[in-house]
């Protein structure tokens, strides 16, 4: 279940949606998730959402800047999941 | 066995021959280890001791002859590793997830009419592979057509008052205080309401702006669009993953850099940083909406869409070149997007959103675009060879008209190689907004005040609050237009102001009476060339210094390639 999960986002031809993939494996979209969390915390797969927290340390609109997740101009994006890339060996 | 029948007898999960003959052993050694049986149920505790928690191998290497257990362990999972070629805690997760499965298969029964959401439904039109892309294009038009229309009356209403009732106060406050006619006063005037005036004229562009994409966000459909434009880089051969960032650029050019840290690999994440300055910021948009007022009123909406537009186009044609070229690499991963169902967005919310970026735009005209438009006046105070004094010199003879003369030549064949077109670029370096500041102040023009009577303080506010209810019910009729519906048809159009005026009439000069294809080409110029200090600092930041480098010199030659274009090949085919 867990591996047919990651090989559907590995193999799939573009960017997927959670309720594509649920549909695809006939798993609810609570339990699709939880597995998905699985993956991250295993590390092939990575959270987006936790990667993107930056701010921007000059201040440049003239007010202090307290990260990407408070920034104004910063549109609230869909939390994605990506495979995370094997190092190319030397 | 079934999951439901496994409840019915107690709980308990297979977990495959080898995984079971490996708990059957681990549970018979904690059995024999009395100072952890005393704690841990036996079967619970092994199967925790596959799955590696670290909390629990904390308290078992405290405990009387766990270490021995924890080396068990560890070579059951080598043993399982070997069989299936994955870590054991997979494995025992795999299993579980199985049977998590298997149970709300059968015990949840969904009617037929349930199984596709509202949400769902609308997706199959929203992210369709055909109409997804056109279905976008068109809400980004609506945006930018409602953003130019709509606010044109506040717009108006603002400039009103900053060039009438606000100027006309600081001149009688500098008259009590005997500063009138001294450079106190022209610093203020012609320096700071200029400057920062001319910005905060734009205050009700954006406003609307930030209305609209709040509404697309709150509602859900802005993360359609991500997951449609990625789907797009994705076929084109570039990272599904850019467009997530580029989007963030529509908002600021900065945070979309840092943004950029999101892509694992090192060459995606440079080709998407040097490809989010073309994403148009939202500091850009008060020159594209001045300029095509100018020069495109009745289609401004649309000419500012097009701008966004060329961005992106220009953002994905350099995309497929430098990935076919310069950054060739393997294929790039796919992802899994989580979209959130569509919902009503909530009036609260959509103030929230645009009053937080608004407020942004606004304390930047305090701080940034001030403090130039107070060196941006002291430069052009000072003259140079002997032509006047401080403050009181012609401005084409001083010191910033004279190195702007010097470049001007470089923008000549695009039309508008004015020195005070090219001292708006050059300050556009510092804020896009300083564009707008630089041009209200260095084409010097006042309002033409009409004779009569003068105003007291309270008439000003009176008719402020007057012009501003005329404002809000042209702004209403306005909002039909957007379909073609012309509510105010037979009513007297708006004069242009002083400032359009004298756009128009030096582009016309520059450009030997092409005005509107040089006011494009300027349009373009400012769309790709480098983006201000602050982001080319978090450029440097997040790409380094060499391919910043790159990054600068390549905008800026690009902006002057494809500004020629749009006017050589105009003048060419015979346009504007």
């Amino acid at each position: 279940m867990l591996h047919q999960v990651l090989r559907m986002v590995e193999t799939a031809q573009g960017p997927v949606t959670l309720n594509e993939l649920s549909r695809k494996l006939m798993v609810e979209p609570a339990v699709l998730e939880s597995m998905i969390q699985f993956w991250v915390r295993k590390g092939r797969l990575v959270d987006e959402d936790a990667a993107a927290e930056t701010s921007c340390t000059t201040g440049s609109c003239g007010g202090s800047c307290t990260g990407a997740a408070s920034c104004a101009f910063v549109a609230k994006m869909p939390r994605s999941y990506s495979i995370k890339l094997e190092k190319p060996k030397n | 066995m079934n999951a439901a029948t496994t409840l019915a007898r107690g709980f308990a999960i297979d977990y495959g021959r080898e995984a079971e003959e490996e708990i059957s052993r681990l549970s018979a050694a904690i059995a024999e280890t009395p100072a952890v049986i005393s704690i841990f149920p036996a079967r619970w505790l092994a199967i925790k001791l596959l799955e590696s928690d670290q909390d629990i191998q904390t308290r078992l290497r405290m405990l009387q002859g766990g270490a021995a257990l924890l080396a068990e362990a560890a070579e059951s999972s080598a043993r399982l590793e070997a069989i299936y070629g994955d870590d054991a805690d997979v494995l025992i997760a795999d299993r579980r997830y199985g049977w998590i499965n298997g149970l709300v298969r059968e015990v949840v029964h969904r009617p037929a009419t349930n199984r596709l959401t509202a949400s769902d439904q609308i997706d199959r039109i929203v992210t369709h592979r055909l109409l997804g892309i056109p279905i976008f294009l068109f809400a980004m038009w609506a945006v930018f057509k409602l953003t130019a229309d709509a606010s044109a009356p506040y717009l108006d209403w603002v400039e009103y008052v900053i060039s009438g009732p606000i100027t006309s106060w600081v001149v009688a406050i500098l008259e009590a205080l005997n500063l009138a006619g001294t450079w106190v006063e022209s610093l203020l005037v012609d320096g700071v309401i200029a400057g920062v005036g001319g910005v905060l004229v734009f205050v009700p562009v954006l406003m609307f702006l930030y209305l609209a994409l709040a509404v697309l966000e709150d509602s859900g459909y802005m993360a359609r669009a991500a997951f449609v434009m990625d789907r797009l880089m994705h076929a084109l051969g570039l990272h599904g993953k850019s467009f997530l960032p580029m989007l963030v650029g529509f908002g600021c050019t900065v945070p979309a850099f840092y943004a950029t840290r999101t892509l694992e690999n090192e060459k995606d994440r440079i080709l998407t940083g040097l490809l989010v300055p073309f994403m148009s910021c939202g500091a850009r948009l008060p020159v594209y909406v001045l300029f095509a007022a100018i020069f495109f009123a009745s289609n401004a909406g649309s000419v500012v869409f097009a701008m966004y537009l060329l961005g992106i186009a220009t953002a994905i044609v350099l995309g497929i070149t430098l990935k076919n070229t310069v950054f060739k690499g393997k294929e790039q991963s796919t992802f899994v997007m989580e979209l959130p169902p569509y919902r009503l967005p909530t009036l609260r919310g959509i103030w929230f959103h645009m009053w937080e970026r608004t407020s942004s735009f606004v304390r930047k005209a305090w701080t940034i675009i001030l403090a130039t438009s107070i060196v941006l006046w002291i430069l052009m105070a000072i003259p140079v060879g002997g032509a006047g004094s401080f403050a009181d010199t012609d401005v084409d003879n001083s010191v910033f008209a004279t190195v702007s003369q010097a470049i001007a030549p470089v923008f000549a064949p695009l039309g508008f190689g004015s020195w005070e077109a090219t001292s708006a670029l050059m300050t556009g370096f510092v804020a896009k907004e300083v564009v707008i500041s630089t041009m209200g102040q260095v084409y010097g023009v006042q309002e033409v005040e009409e004779a009569g009577e003068a105003t007291t303080f309270f008439e000003d506010i009176g008719e402020m609050i007057t012009s501003f209810i005329a404002a809000t019910i042209d702004t209403i009729k306005s909002i039909p237009l957007i379909v073609g519906i012309d509510l105010a048809e037979g009513e007297v159009e708006e004069e242009p102001t002083a400032l359009m005026g004298a756009i128009q009439a030096s582009f016309n000069e520059t450009s030997g009476g092409y005005g509107a294809l040089a006011g494009l080409a300027f349009m373009v110029f400012v769309l790709i060339y480098t983006p201000c200090m602050v982001a080319v600092a978090a450029e440097r930041h997040e790409l380094g210094m060499k391919w910043t480098w790159v990054s600068i010199l390549g905008q800026l030659v690009l902006a002057w390639l494809m500004a020629f274009v749009v006017f050589q090949g105009g003048k060419l085919l015979g346009l504007g």
